[in-house]
C-alpha cells in the first residue's frame, strides 16, 4: 500500500513540474499561471454544457483509442487514423446525401454503420499489404493518410460540393447540409452531448469484450503476443493481422461519421488540411490508448482528460488571449513528463509486455 | 489480466494534479462571472468600447487573410476592446470559440472563415443580441443578426494582372495558389484575365493543394521559372515561400490580401489590400441604429475597400501606373468586368473562324472583316469559309466551325442571321460575332455588329460633290439592304448638301454579278456622271467602266485603291476590329456575348483612306476632314 | 506533354527535386542510425521545427547563414539530449514520447516564432554553390551539381552513414544493440551509451534538417514542415533501414512532387485534377514499396527499452 502511495508520488510530482513549466511559459507571456490553470479548467469543466463539450471533444479520441488497443494487442501499429476518420466521414456523408429522407432512426445508425464501412476499409488495406505484402504498416498508414486527405479534398470540393458554393462561385470544401434525419440526436438540452459520446463508450466496451471474451480476441492477442507461437496453434496469422487493422480503421470510421454528423453545421468541411476535418483526433486518440494501458475501457477516462486539455486550452486562449501554441507546448510538455515518471514506465512495461507489442514484431511472420 | 481492472496510475496521476491545482485556485473561482447584460438595448451605443471578438483560421499577423482582418478591427475609428483566437483552422474549435465568445458577452463576433459558416447558421440564433460578422462569404443565410462580407478579390487580381502584362518580356506569368476555393480562386481568375487581355500569351496557374505549405509553394514557384515565368504572384499565407525564391530570381511579384512589400521590398510591384473597416464601419453604423444584421457587403475597387496599394521601391516603366490607374477607374465604373468565376479563355491562340458570303479578297465586304481579325493584337488562329453566299451552306459551315472547337466563330452576313438563331443555343462556350446586324435576338453568345456607314458614305458624298463639273453622280448598289442601303442614303445626302444637283440609284439586284454592275456604271456615265461610287462585292464592275471613263471613284468597305490607282479617289474602310477587341474582352471576362456594337467615325471603326495618287484640288481635304470631325461631335447628322 | 521533355524543364524537374528531398534525407538518414540502435523517434517533426525556428531567428539576427547552420545542429542536439534521457535514462515508451516530443516542439517554435518575430520576415537563403569541373557537365551538372552546401552534405552523408554503419566498432555497436542488447551487453557494449550516442546523432541530423529547410526557402512559419518529419520516419522503412534505400526513398518522393509542379506549370495536370494529383507522391511510395517487397528485417530490438535480465 505504502509502496503505491510513493509510486503514485513520482508521477504526481512530474505533473506539477509539468505545470510548473507552463507556469514560468504563462509568466513570460505575461499572463498569471492561476489565471491560465483557472481558464483551462473553466473551459473543461465550468459548466454543464462545458462539460457536455469536453465529453464530445473526448468521444474521437475514445473511439480512436479503442481501435489502437485492438491494433496494439495484435502488435500491429496503426498510425493510419487519420485516414481512417477521413474515409468513414466520406462514406457516412454519401450514405446522407444519397438517402435524405428515410427516417431517423434507420439513418442515424445508418450513417454510423456507413463510417465503419468506410474506416474498416482504410484499415484493412495497410493491414493487408502487411499481412500479404509485407509493406511495413507504419509506413503504409503515413503515406495513406497523405492520399486520404487529397481525396477528401477533391470530393468535397468536386462531386460531393455544396451546389451553392458553385452557384456563389466562392467553393468552399463542404457539403450542403446534410439531412437533419442523419442528426445526432442530442441527450440533454442546451448542450451539445449527443448520442455519439454514448456510442463511442459503448464502442470501447465492445472492444473489451471482444479482446476479452471471445475466441476471436483471443486470438488476435494470441498473434500479438507470439505470431510463432500462434501459429503453431492453428491460428491464421495473416487473416488476424488484417482483421485487427481493419477493426481497428472500423472504430475510426465510426469517429469519422460522429464528426460529421455531431457538428454544429451538419456538414462536412474542410481547409484543405487533414486537421482541419479531424482535428488531429487520429494522433491524439494513440496518446489517450497509451496512456490508458492499452485498455479499451481506460482509454475512456483517459481520452475524456485529454479531451479536457484541448477545450480548456481554446478557453485559455480565448481568456488570456495568449496564443494558443502555449497550450499545444504546453500538452506536449505534460505527455512527456507524465509518459516518464517511473512507475508509470514500470506499469506500462508490465501491461505492453502482456500485449507482446513491444516484444515481438510480426515483420518477421514467415510465409503463409 | 485482471490486473486491468485497477485504476491506471497516469490517470490518477493527472486527476490528482487537475483537483490539487482546482483546490489551489479557491473554490469560487471557477465560477465565471454570468454574462453582462450590455446589449440589451440595441439603440443604445455600450458605455466603454465597443467589444470584439475575431476567429480566424490561420496566424493573425501571417501578411494574409487573417491579418487583413486584425488590422482592419485595428483600424476602426471607435473605441475597441478586441480578442482574438487565430491559427482555427479546425471548425470545431472555431465553432467553440465563437460561441464562447458569444457567450462571454462580446458586442460583436467576427467568424472570419468561410469554413465557418455552417457553424455560425446553428449558434448565431442563440444569441440575437450579438451581431455576427462572417466572411468571406456574400449571403447572410436568412438571419437577422449575421452581416456578410466578401472581398471583389478578382478586382484587384484584373488590374495586378494588366500591369504583369506589361512588365513580362517573356510573355509567360505564373500563378501559385493554395486550393481552388474562396478569395483564392477570385483573385486568380481576374488576374488571369486581366494578364491575358493585357497582353500575356500565357497565365501558367499551380494550385498547391495546401494553405500551408511553404516548401511546396517554393518548388512551384522554382518550376514556374522553368518555363520562362518572368512575373510571379500567388495567394494564401504560404506564399512566403514563394516570393523567396522569387527575390532569389530577380522576378516582380504582386500580392494580394495585405501588403507583401516587407516580403521582398525590391520586387513587390503591388498588393491588393483588404480593407474590410470600409464595410465594417458601415456595420457597425447598422448597429448603432438597431439593426444587428442580415446585410451583405462587399469590398471593392469603388467603395476603397481593396486598394491596390504600390511599392514606392519598385520603379515601374513610364505609363505603367497610369494606365493601372485608368484600369482601376475603368472598373470602378464599371467599363471593364472582371467578375466571373471563370474567364473564357484558353491558353494558346484563339481559334476564330469567319463564314463569309463573298471571297476574304474581294476589296469589299468579306475582306474588311477578314483584315480586321488579322489587324487584331493577339495570338489567333484563323479558319474561313468564303463564298458562301447559300444560306444553307453557310450555317453548315457554322455549325461546322462550333464543333470543331473554335472559340470564336464570326456569321459575317446579315442573312445567316436565322440559321445563327438554331444554332448558337447549341454552343453555349462558344461566341458568335454575326453582322451586319444591330441586334443579338436576346441570345447570349451572340455579339452584333454594324457600320454606321451612313457616315462615311456622308462623307464621300460631300467630297463627290466638290469634284463634279456635270453635278450628277452615280452609285451602284446590290439590293437596298444593310450596310448597303446605309451607305448610299448618306452619301445622296452628302452629295446633295455639298451641291450636286442630282444623285442616280440604281441597285442592281445582286452582291455578286459584275457584268450587271458594269452595264449599271455605263449606263450612269450615259447620263452625264463624272462620279461614281458603289457597294458590294460586285463593283469591281463599276470600278472597270470608271477607270476606262477616267472617271474617279468612291469605295466603302474596304480600301480599294488598288483597283484603279489613279481615280480612286478615298475609300471608307471598316476597321472592324476596334469593336472585335471590345467582344474579346468581354469574352475574356467570361460574357460570351448579348451586346451590339457599332464601328463609326468616332471609335475609329470607320475610316475614311484617302488615296495619295489621287490629287485632291485645294481645301477639298481640308474641307473633308472638317465633315469628318463635324459628323463625329455630331454637327452635322447623317443619319439613316 | 511535349513541353515537359524538353530538356531544361527536365533539369529544372531535377534540380527541385534534389532540393525537396534534402531536409527528408538529413532526417531520414539519422533516424536510421536511431532505429538501427533499437530506439524509434516519432518527434522528429517537432526537433526540425524547433531547430528550423533557431536557425531561421540566427540569420534574422546576425546575417550568418554559417552560425545559422550550427545554431540548428546545436538545438537537434539538444533535443537529442532530452529524447535520450527519457529514452534510454527513464526507458520511457517510445512511441508516446515521441508524440509528445512533436507536440512540444510545434507548439513552442510556434509560440516562440509569434512572440519573437511575429510578421514572417524574409532572410537570406543558402547560396547555390558550383562543383568545380562537375557542374559544367552539360544539364546534368546543373541539375546535381549547382545545389547548395548542405544538399551536398547530406548526400555525402549517405556513404558516410553506411561506412559507419557497417565499417566501424561503433556502428557494429549500434547494429548489434538493435539487434541483440542482451548479447551486446553481455559482450561489454553498453547499450545504454551507444543508443544515447545514436540518438544524439540521430537529432543532431534532424536539426540540421530542420536548418536546411528553413534556409533552403529563406522564411520561417508556425508549421514549416507540414508533416515532413513524419514521412522522414516513414522512408527509413521504404529504405529497410539502409542509407542507400533511404536515399531511394528521399529522391523518390523528391522526384515525383517535382514532376507533378511542373505538370500543373505547364497545364498537362488540369486545375481541376490538382487534388488527386496531389496523391501521387504517396501512391507511388506504396506501389514502389510493393514492387520492390522483400524479405525486409527491422532491427530485432526496435523499440524495445533495455532492461538488464
Amino acid at each position: 500500500m505504502l509502496k503505491a502511495v510513493l509510486g503514485a508520488l513520482v508521477p504526481l510530482l512530474a505533473a506539477v513540474v509539468a505545470f510548473a513549466f507552463g507556469a514560468i511559459m504563462l509568466l513570460a507571456l505575461g499572463a498569471s499561471p492561476l489565471a491560465g490553470l483557472d481558464a483551462m479548467l473553466d473551459g473543461a469543466f465550468g459548466s454543464g454544457s462545458r462539460i457536455a463539450a469536453t465529453a464530445v471533444k473526448a468521444t474521437p479520441l475514445i473511439l480512436v483509442g479503442a481501435g489502437i488497443t485492438i491494433a496494439f494487442r495484435t502488435s500491429v501499429i496503426n498510425i493510419g487514423g487519420e485516414s481512417q476518420i477521413i474515409a468513414g466521414a466520406l462514406l457516412s456523408t454519401v450514405v446522407a446525401l444519397s438517402l435524405p429522407d428515410l427516417p431517423a432512426f434507420i439513418l442515424v445508425p445508418l450513417v454510423l454503420l456507413a463510417g465503419a464501412i468506410g474506416g474498416t476499409i482504410l484499415g484493412a488495406i495497410p493491414g493487408a499489404l502487411k499481412a500479404y505484402a509485407s509493406v511495413n504498416e507504419i509506413l503504409s498508414t503515413i503515406m495513406l493518410n497523405l492520399v486520404m486527405v487529397q481525396f477528401m479534398n477533391f470530393l468535397l470540393r468536386g462531386p460531393l460540393i455544396d451546389p451553392f458554393e458553385l452557384e456563389a462561385g466562392t467553393r468552399i470544401p463542404q457539403t450542403q447540409r446534410l439531412s437533419d434525419n442523419a442528426a445526432l440526436p442530442t441527450l440533454i438540452d442546451g448542450t451539445r452531448l449527443h448520442i455519439g459520446v454514448p456510442v463511442a463508450v459503448l464502442a470501447a466496451v465492445v472492444a473489451y469484450l471482444v479482446l476479452w471474451r471471445t475466441p476471436t480476441g483471443f486470438r488476435l492477442r494470441a498473434v500479438g503476443h507470439s505470431p510463432e507461437a500462434a501459429r503453431a496453434a492453428g491460428i491464421n496469422v495473416k487473416r488476424n493481422v488484417t482483421l485487427a487493422m481493419a477493426l481497428s480503421g472500423s472504430l475510426a470510421g465510426i469517429a469519422g461519421s460522429i464528426l460529421v454528423f455531431g457538428s454544429e453545421g451538419q456538414r462536412m468541411v474542410t481547409d484543405g488540411s487533414a486537421a482541419g476535418f479531424t482535428g488531429s483526433a487520429g494522433f491524439n486518440g494513440i496518446v489517450a490508448a497509451l496512456f490508458g494501458g492499452l485498455h479499451p475501457l481506460w482509454t475512456i477516462p483517459s481520452a475524456m482528460l485529454f479531451g479536457a486539455l484541448l477545450t480548456g486550452a481554446t478557453q485559455l486562449q480565448r481568456v488570456l488571449q495568449v496564443p494558443a501554441a502555449l497550450a499545444v507546448a504546453l500538452n506536449g510538455i505534460i505527455v512527456i513528463f507524465v509518459i516518464s515518471s517511473t512507475p508509470v514506465r514500470g506499469w506500462l512495461q508490465r501491461s505492453l509486455a502482456d500485449s507482446g507489442l513491444f516484444n515481438r514484431s510480426t515483420d518477421h511472420v514467415e510465409a503463409d | 489480466m485482471k490486473r486491468q481492472r485497477r485504476l491506471s496510475p497516469s490517470i490518477l496521476v493527472m486527476l490528482g494534479a487537475l483537483a490539487f491545482a482546482g483546490v489551489a485556485c479557491g473554490g469560487g473561482d471557477a465560477e465565471e462571472p454570468a454574462a453582462p447584460a450590455t446589449t440589451a438595448a440595441p439603440t443604445a451605443v455600450a458605455a466603454g468600447p465597443l467589444r470584439v471578438a475575431i476567429v480566424a483560421p490561420s496566424a493573425s499577423d501571417d501578411l494574409a487573410f487573417s491579418q487583413s482582418m486584425v488590422d482592419s478591427v485595428n483600424a476602426l475609428e471607435r473605441d475597441v476592446e478586441l480578442s482574438i483566437t487565430d491559427g482555427t483552422f479546425i471548425v470545431e474549435d472555431a465553432a467553440a470559440a465563437i460561441r464562447g465568445y458569444a457567450e462571454d458577452g462580446n458586442d460583436v463576433v467576427i467568424a472570419h472563415g468561410t469554413q465557418f459558416g455552417a457553424s455560425l447558421m446553428e449558434i448565431a440564433p442563440d444569441f440575437p443580441d450579438v451581431t455576427f460578422v462572417w466572411g468571406t462569404a456574400s449571403d447572410t443565410q436568412g438571419l437577422d443578426n449575421v452581416f456578410a462580407y466578401a472581398p471583389a478579390a478578382d478586382e484587384g487580381g484584373y488590374v495586378n494582372g494588366s500591369i504583369a502584362a506589361s512588365l513580362t518580356d517573356s510573355g509567360v506569368i505564373g500563378v501559385v495558389g493554395p486550393i481552388e476555393a474562396g478569395d483564392a480562386v477570385a483573385y486568380i481568375n481576374g488576374f488571369e484575365a486581366g494578364a491575358l487581355a493585357g497582353g500575356a500569351s500565357e497565365v501558367n496557374i499551380t494550385y498547391t493543394g495546401s494553405f500551408g505549405d511553404v516548401a511546396l509553394a517554393a518548388e512551384a514557384a522554382e518550376a514556374h521559372l522553368a518555363n520562362d515565368v518572368d512575373v510571379l504572384t500567388g495567394t494564401a499565407q504560404m506564399v512566403v515561400g514563394a516570393v523567396g525564391v522569387a527575390t532569389d530570381a530577380g522576378v516582380p511579384w504582386f500580392g494580394t490580401q495585405a501588403n507583401q512589400t516587407s516580403l521582398a521590398p525590391d520586387l513587390v510591384v503591388a498588393s491588393q489590400v483588404y480593407h474590410w473597416e470600409v464595410v465594417l464601419e458601415e456595420m457597425l453604423a447598422l448597429r448603432d441604429g438597431g439593426v444587428l444584421g442580415g446585410q451583405a457587403f462587399e469590398i471593392n475597387l469603388a467603395n476603397g475597400g481593396l486598394v491596390i496599394e504600390f511599392n514606392d521601391g519598385f520603379e515601374l516603366p513610364a505609363g505603367v501606373r497610369d494606365a493601372a490607374e485608368a484600369m482601376i477607374e475603368a472598373i470602378t465604373n464599371g467599363t471593364v468586368d472582371t467578375s466571373n468565376a471563370t474567364p473564357a479563355v484558353a491558353a494558346g491562340p484563339l481559334r476564330v473562324a469567319i463564314v463569309a458570303p463573298s471571297a476574304s479578297d474581294d476589296l469589299a465586304f468579306s475582306q474588311s472583316m477578314v483584315d480586321s481579325v488579322n489587324a487584331l493584337e493577339r495570338d489567333v488562329e484563323l479558319s474561313i469559309t468564303d463564298g458562301t453566299f447559300i444560306v444553307e451552306d453557310a450555317a453548315a459551315a457554322i455549325r461546322g466551325y462550333a464543333e470543331d472547337g473554335n472559340d470564336v466563330v464570326i456569321a459575317h452576313g446579315t442573312q445567316f442571321g436565322a440559321s445563327l438563331m438554331e444554332i448558337a443555343p447549341d454552343f453555349p462556350d462558344v461566341t458568335f460575332v454575326w453582322g451586319t446586324a444591330s441586334d443579338t435576338q436576346g441570345l447570349d453568345n451572340v455579339f452584333a455588329y454594324a457600320p454606321a456607314a451612313d457616315e462615311g458614305g456622308y462623307v464621300n458624298g460631300s467630297i463627290a460633290a466638290s469634284l463634279t463639273d456635270s453635278g450628277v453622280i452615280g452609285v451602284v448598289g446590290p439590293i437596298e439592304a444593310g450596310d448597303a442601303v446605309a451607305y448610299i442614303n448618306g452619301f445622296e445626302a452628302g452629295a446633295l448638301a455639298g451641291g450636286a444637283s442630282e444623285v442616280n440609284i440604281t441597285y442592281t439586284g445582286s452582291f455578286g454579278d459584275v457584268a450587271l454592275a458594269a452595264e449599271a456604271a455605263e449606263a450612269h456615265l450615259a447620263n452625264d456622271v463624272d462620279v461614281l461610287t458603289g457597294t458590294a462585292q460586285m463593283v469591281v464592275g463599276a470600278v472597270g467602266v470608271a477607270t476606262d471613263a477616267g472617271v474617279p471613284w468612291f469605295g466603302t468597305q474596304a480600301n480599294q485603291t488598288s483597283l484603279a490607282p489613279d481615280l480612286v479617289v478615298a475609300s471608307q474602310v471598316y476597321h472592324w476590329e476596334v469593336v472585335l477587341e471590345e467582344m474579346l474582352a468581354l469574352r475574356d471576362g467570361g460574357v460570351l456575348g448579348g451586346q451590339a456594337f457599332e464601328i463609326n467615325l468616332a471609335n475609329g471603326g470607320l475610316v475614311i483612306e484617302f488615296n495619295d495618287g489621287f490629287e485632291l484640288p485645294a481645301g477639298v481635304r481640308d474641307a473633308a476632314e472638317a465633315m469628318i470631325e463635324a459628323i463625329t461631335n455630331g454637327t452635322v447628322s447623317t443619319g439613316s | 506533354m511535349g513541353d515537359f521533355f524538353t530538356l531544361s524543364v527536365l533539369v529544372a524537374t531535377a534540380a527541385s527535386a534534389i532540393r525537396l528531398a534534402t531536409p527528408y534525407l538529413l532526417a531520414s538518414l539519422g533516424e536510421t542510425i536511431g532505429q538501427r540502435s533499437g530506439v524509434l523517434n516519432l518527434g522528429v517533426d517537432g526537433v526540425m521545427l524547433l531547430s528550423a525556428f533557431f536557425s531561421y531567428w540566427a540569420v534574422l539576427e546576425t546575417g550568418n547563414l554559417w552560425l545559422a547552420v550550427l545554431v540548428g545542429l546545436v538545438v537537434g542536439l539538444a533535443m537529442g539530449i532530452l529524447y535520450g534521457v527519457i529514452t534510454v535514462g527513464l526507458s520511457a515508451t517510445q512511441g508516446i514520447s515521441g508524440i509528445g516530443i512533436f507536440i512540444f516542439g510545434l507548439g513552442l517554435s510556434d509560440l516562440l516564432f509569434r512572440q519573437q518575430v511575429g510578421t514572417p520576415k524574409p532572410v537570406r537563403r543558402l547560396p547555390n554553390v558550383d562543383v568545380p569541373i562537375l557542374s559544367d557537365i552539360p544539364h546534368l551538372g546543373e541539375a546535381l551539381f549547382q545545389r547548395n552546401l548542405l544538399t551536398y552534405l547530406a548526400f555525402l552523408l549517405v556513404p558516410a552513414t553506411a561506412l559507419l554503419l557497417s565499417r566501424t566498432t561503433f556502428g557494429l555497436n549500434i547494429r548489434s544493440v538493435g539487434e541483440n542488447p542482451q548479447a551486446a551487453d553481455s559482450l561489454g557494449v553498453s547499450v545504454e551509451r551507444t543508443r544515447f550516442v545514436a540518438i544524439l546523432i540521430g537529432n543532431s541530423m534532424a536539426g540540421l534538417a530542420g536548418a536546411a529547410l528553413v534556409l533552403q526557402l529563406g522564411i520561417f512559419q508556425p508549421n514549416l514542415t507540414q508533416g515532413l518529419g513524419f514521412i522522414a520516419v516513414a522512408l527509413v522503412y521504404f529504405g529497410a533501414w539502409r542509407p542507400a534505400g533511404v536515399m531511394g526513398g528521399a529522391l523518390l518522393y523528391g522526384l515525383v512532387n517535382a514532376t507533378v509542379l511542373q505538370w500543373k506549370a505547364l497545364g498537362i495536370i488540369p486545375v481541376s485534377g490538382s487534388d488527386l494529383a496531389n496523391m501521387a507522391p504517396a501512391i507511388l511510395t506504396i506501389l514502389a514499396l510493393i514492387a520492390l517487397a522483400r524479405r525486409v528485417h527491422a532491427p530485432s530490438a526496435l523499440t524495445k527499452p533495455f532492461t538488464r535480465h
